[in-house]
């Protein structure tokens, strides 16, 4: 960008800010805006994301259960520094509290960690773990108790020497245990690394019909164009979820965004022009996938450089053909400046997350925010978003209100309900800073808070392998509106989520569920009181009631 | 607030202001607004001195006979009668609909017999339905809408405080079974039981899953929720929510306001702000000072007397088993935002501190009878408890085509029979014209109960008649 125009977009800035304040306060008034208490250091969280250039990017985490208290404990990449766990010891409803835990590794492969995601691979009902790493990926066990093994030699699993950044996985049709892609960044040994050289990325499926898994089989996802996030997306209705990754432009020659067809005995497929998918190129950092409008057809927030892209399908009445829209800027979506502070470069995205912090029945869109390193041209202080969605379906930038508007460089995040209140709270891995860990304290009044809307965790019991029913729609009905929400591993920016599924209610005190299963069958109508943390068991009669005490 | 009419409104009537939280407002007789009182709910914090709650009282008595218009606010054209705020899919013309509503002028239009804050006939009778499907039925077909006869009021703080006593002993009995089911690693069977009454029983297990089949009674949140026929309702300050709503298209500020529907004007009638949090308290507060019917014994030495052999005959043939003569009762300091509401009203919760109405200084209240504990004896005849009230053979009572928030058609909630000698029609739908027919109504759970009155010589049945005579409103 040339010094002139950047000065005249400084002073067009400059100009429409007391503007767009009013028209932010005015809409903020319409909305419950959540209060957010930083308490990291407090809740003995101690976890900065260090290192050179390799990370840059990354920075992630995930949060899952253990130890089975149905506790979300997290596991922190740490760049150069070792990868971290630490176990949730947090009260009920009260002040956060962690504490550090061994993850059962040798320093030397603790370090070098870029993003964690977590995942039940071997269907034995306690979540593992895959860490990305610049060199051997390696996939830890789950025994129980918060205690891990090395599992790639026990399942084959490759792990490699890339530079990896993006995982996700799928439950293909008839399989006991997952499908996995790895995404991988700049292959640092090419010529003229890094520019140019994007490393292919991988997709491991299960053989055989075995007890264990045996990834020996891997498929490569060529060409690679600098992943850094991915993300199985059921994107057309169709049952079968593709394979959608984010590429960083920063590197690639004659690269773009990408979907994978994945269909089950079959090779991987990209979607090209001839099947209508479009050429976007961009900084692609992280995937969020929402259905906005409820139609079964998901919208997707891409984050990058600048501003944020919101993709909703071109032509919903014809599901078949991947193209896009960007309705960022008509959603008020698109994030590309800081929203405080003087700084009026453009941003750097990194994690998305669609999730209801304020419980009012609207997803809100959650960006981590930070400069990539000294980039002189684009904004140094940089705070994540919190993006709250209205009855119009516009989003309203709240990030300063919330409380989260802090100066650190942000990168993956892990939206989750740590001391299981029904307000999301939110833990931000940053560059060369300990993490924020946010926690939700509904609504800020004059003398304390006051809750929020209501709301209801939701936990998926599935048979025969993918026990927690990764793949899986809820349907929940409120009224006269219904919501959407998929369970996943993968996109954000190396992080993920693992355990309950988190719905806000508005101001309904009961309600009705329904569940597409992974392989494409309904339940019946589960009924649900809110505020209530429940469990639905793949063909039981009812949903089940957990109670969490002190 | 509607500016223009406020103004001009304004500008016509001096108010007498007052230091406490009320304002009672003296309109002009050309004065098209009717709401008379303005609270200010910043006021009500603690526990009311006297003078602050006999205020109170009287401004919600002075709402509960409003007889709302235009210019309060009165009429929801773009709202239905839904508890969730939701829009009409196009605005409703009529002002007044009999069977969807808005089907009232004022609370007393139904709540009158025999005074203010009573029942009603079958002529009062209202159709509720959830207010989201086919919200706008114009009919009474079963189909659309459950018709429900209107209930008396007095009594309901007692009622309201003895839920909310009777739901912390069964969540304290669901969280000892679960810290049970942990230190021992085992599950633990708990018998679910507050004030004598039997909620079935809970298995929890160590990682504080919840077997809850053999609840009976009461939601699965074990939450009681004491109000409507089918107790579907926490609180008294919900229902008013939902009949002002429901029933006038007066829109509570604190669940279809801004805050929680993103919309100023949510019925779109023109009206913003059209009835404040501190309104709806002053109608709480009203409600839950109406005193407690009370037995009153006959002057005829012959009916007291048959009233007394009546009275044992109704324990004999297990009608006090539902119909419990009286509950104990902990507290009358009434909270008022109370701890049962959820969002969409306002709960203790959602303020610094809640206004405490203590009942215990009302003059009524005082007379209550008291047990060795000091607990107050709340005269009931209910138990705050569903049951299954219909079968085959006895199927009146099922009625209904339509469930409501999850009850089944067959089931409600134990009707208190305080007052019932002055508060004919009876049943559900206020379709039973004498007490004998209701009693013979009963099915399910209470069909030997029914069975044993049945049996019983006609001189029984006359004296257990005359005692249920002996439970009047006050007078």
């Amino acid at each position: 960008m040339n010094r002139l125009a950047l000065m005249l977009s400084l002073a067009l800035a400059a100009f429409s800010v007391p503007a767009l304040a009013d028209e932010r306060a005015d809409a903020l008034g319409l909305l419950a805006v959540p209060q957010f208490v930083e308490q990291a250091a407090s809740a003995g969280i101690t976890q900065s994301y260090t290192g050179g250039w390799e990370f840059f990017v990354g920075g992630g985490g995930s949060s899952f259960d253990c130890n089975g208290d149905g506790m979300s404990d997290v596991a922190l990449a740490g760049g150069t520094s070792a990868a971290a766990l630490y176990v949730n010891t947090s009260k009920v409803g009260g002040e956060l509290a962690f504490e550090p835990a061994d993850l059962g590794l040798e320093e030397r492969l603790a370090r070098n960690v870029l993003g964690i995601y977590a995942l039940d691979i071997d269907a034995d009902e306690h979540d593992d773990l895959v860490l990305l790493r610049l060199g051997e990926n390696i996939v830890l066990r789950g025994l129980g108790e918060c205690r891990f093994e090395r599992a790639e030699r026990a399942w084959h699993i490759d792990g490699g020497t890339s530079w990896s950044t993006a995982f996700a996985a799928n439950w293909e049709p008839g399989k006991r245990f997952p499908t996995l892609a790895f995404g991988n960044y700049v292959d640092r040994t090419a010529p003229g690394a890094p520019w140019g050289t994007c490393a292919d990325n991988f997709l491991m499926r299960p053989r055989g019909d075995g007890d264990t898994p045996d990834y020996s089989d891997i498929s490569t996802l060529s060409p690679g164009h600098c992943s850094l996030s991915m993300l199985f997306t059921d994107w057309n209705r169709s049952g079968e979820r593709g394979l959608r990754i984010t590429n960083d432009r920063q590197y690639y020659r004659g690269g773009e965004e990408q979907l994978w067809r994945v269909e089950t005995g079959r090779a991987p497929r990209l979607y090209r022009r001839g099947d209508g998918w479009e050429h976007l190129t961009i900084w692609g950092m992280g995937i969020a996938e929402a259905d906005l409008n409820s139609d079964g057809l998901p919208e997707y927030a891409l984050t990058s450089m600048g501003d944020t892209k919101l993709q909703s399908l071109d032509n919903p009445a014809d599901p078949s053909v991947p193209q896009y829209t960007d309705t960022a800027f008509e959603r008020g979506a698109t994030a590309q400046q800081p929203y405080m502070g003087p700084d009026k470069l453009p941003s750097t995205g990194w994690h998305a997350e669609f999730a209801d912090f304020n419980n009012d029945g609207r997803e809100d869109l959650f960006i981590a925010k930070g400069n990539v390193e000294g980039m002189q041209d684009f904004a140094s202080f940089d705070p994540d978003n919190l993006l709250l969605q209205g009855v119009d379906g516009k989003f309203v930038e709240s990030g300063d209100m919330a409380g989260i508007g802090q100066e650190t460089s942000g990168r993956g995040a892990i939206v989750d309900d740590f001391n299981r209140d029904g307000l999301l709270d939110l833990l931000v891995i940053n560059r060369k800073a300990n993490v924020s860990l946010f926690r939700n304290m509904g609504r800020q009044t004059e003398w304390g808070h006051r809750p929020l809307g209501n709301w209801v965790e939701i936990s998926l019991e599935d048979q025969d392998g993918n026990t927690h029913g990764v793949g899986a729609r809820l349907l929940v009905k409120t009224g006269t509106v219904s919501m959407n929400r998929t369970v996943h591993v993968g996109g954000g920016h190396a992080s993920g989520q693992s355990g309950a599924v988190h719905v806000g209610l508005g101001l309904l005190d009961r309600g009705i569920v329904r569940v597409q299963w992974p392989d494409g069958s309904w339940s019946h109508d589960y009924r649900f009181l809110a505020n209530q943390h429940i469990i639905i068991r793949r063909d039981a009669k009812d949903v089940i009631y957990r109670q969490f005490i002190e | 607030m509607y500016r223009y009419k406020w103004a001009f409104a304004l500008a016509l009537v001096p108010s007498v202001a007052l230091a406490g939280p009320v304002t009672f407002i003296e309109r002009a007789p050309a004065d098209p607004a009717a709401i008379s009182v303005a609270v200010d709910q910043g006021q009500l914090q603690g526990t009311l001195p006297q003078a602050d709650l006999t205020d109170l009282i009287e401004a919600g008595r002075s709402l509960f006979a409003t007889r709302f218009t235009g210019a309060d606010g009165a009429g929801r054209p773009r709202a239905t009668q839904a508890i969730i705020p939701t829009h009409f899919k196009h605005a409703r013309e009529m002002s007044f609909q009999r069977a969807s509503g808005p089907d009232a002028n004022s609370c007393t239009s139904c709540h009158l017999d025999p005074m203010a804050g009573g029942a009603g006939d079958f002529t009062t009778n209202v159709f509720t339905s959830e207010g989201t499907e086919s919200a706008d039925f114009d009919n009474v077909d079963p189909q659309f809408s459950n018709e429900r006869g209107t209930n008396h009021l007095f009594g309901s703080g007692l009622i309201e405080l003895l839920a909310r006593e009777m739901t912390v002993d069964l969540q304290d009995l669901r969280t000892e079974a679960v810290r049970q089911a942990r230190e021992t690693s085992a599950p633990v069977t708990m018998t679910l039981e507050s004030k004598g009454i039997n909620f079935g029983t809970l298995t929890a297990a160590p990682d504080g899953q919840l077997d809850m089949a053999g609840v009976s009674g009461v939601d699965i949140d074990l939450k009681v929720r004491p109000f409507s026929q089918k107790g579907v309702f926490p609180s008294l300050r919900m229902f008013t929510l939902n009949a002002l709503n429901a029933h006038h298209g007066m829109e509570a500020d604190e669940r279809f306001g801004a805050a929680m529907t993103g919309e100023a004007d949510f019925d779109g009638d023109g009206f913003v702000g059209e009835f404040s949090p501190g309104l709806v308290s002053a109608l709480v507060a009203y409600q839950a000072s109406l005193q407690a019917p009370l037995q009153t014994p006959f002057e005829n030495p012959a009916w007291q007397s048959a009233a007394m052999e009546g009275e044992m005959a109704f324990t004999a043939t297990g009608c006090a088993t539902c119909h419990v003569p009286s509950l104990p009762l902990r507290s009358l300091s009434f909270a008022d935002p109370g701890p049962l509401d959820t969002a969409g009203t306002l709960s203790a919760s959602d303020v610094a501190a809640p206004a405490i109405y203590d009942l215990g200084l009302l003059e009524w209240a005082q007379k209550l009878p008291r047990n060795a504990d000091g607990d107050v004896l709340v005269p009931l005849f209910g138990d705050l408890k569903r049951h299954v009230i219909a079968d085959n053979k006895n199927p009146h009572f099922a009625n209904e085509l339509m469930g409501q928030s999850f009850v089944a058609r067959d089931a409600f909630m134990t009707s208190e029979l305080w007052g019932v000698a002055d508060t004919a029609p009876f049943g559900h739908r206020g379709d039973l014209m004498t007490l004998d027919e209701v009693i013979l109504a009963h099915g399910g759970d209470a069909v030997q109960s029914r069975d044993a009155y049945a049996a019983l010589p006609q001189t029984e049945r006359d004296n257990l008649i005359t005692f249920l005579k002996t439970l009047r409103m006050p007078q």
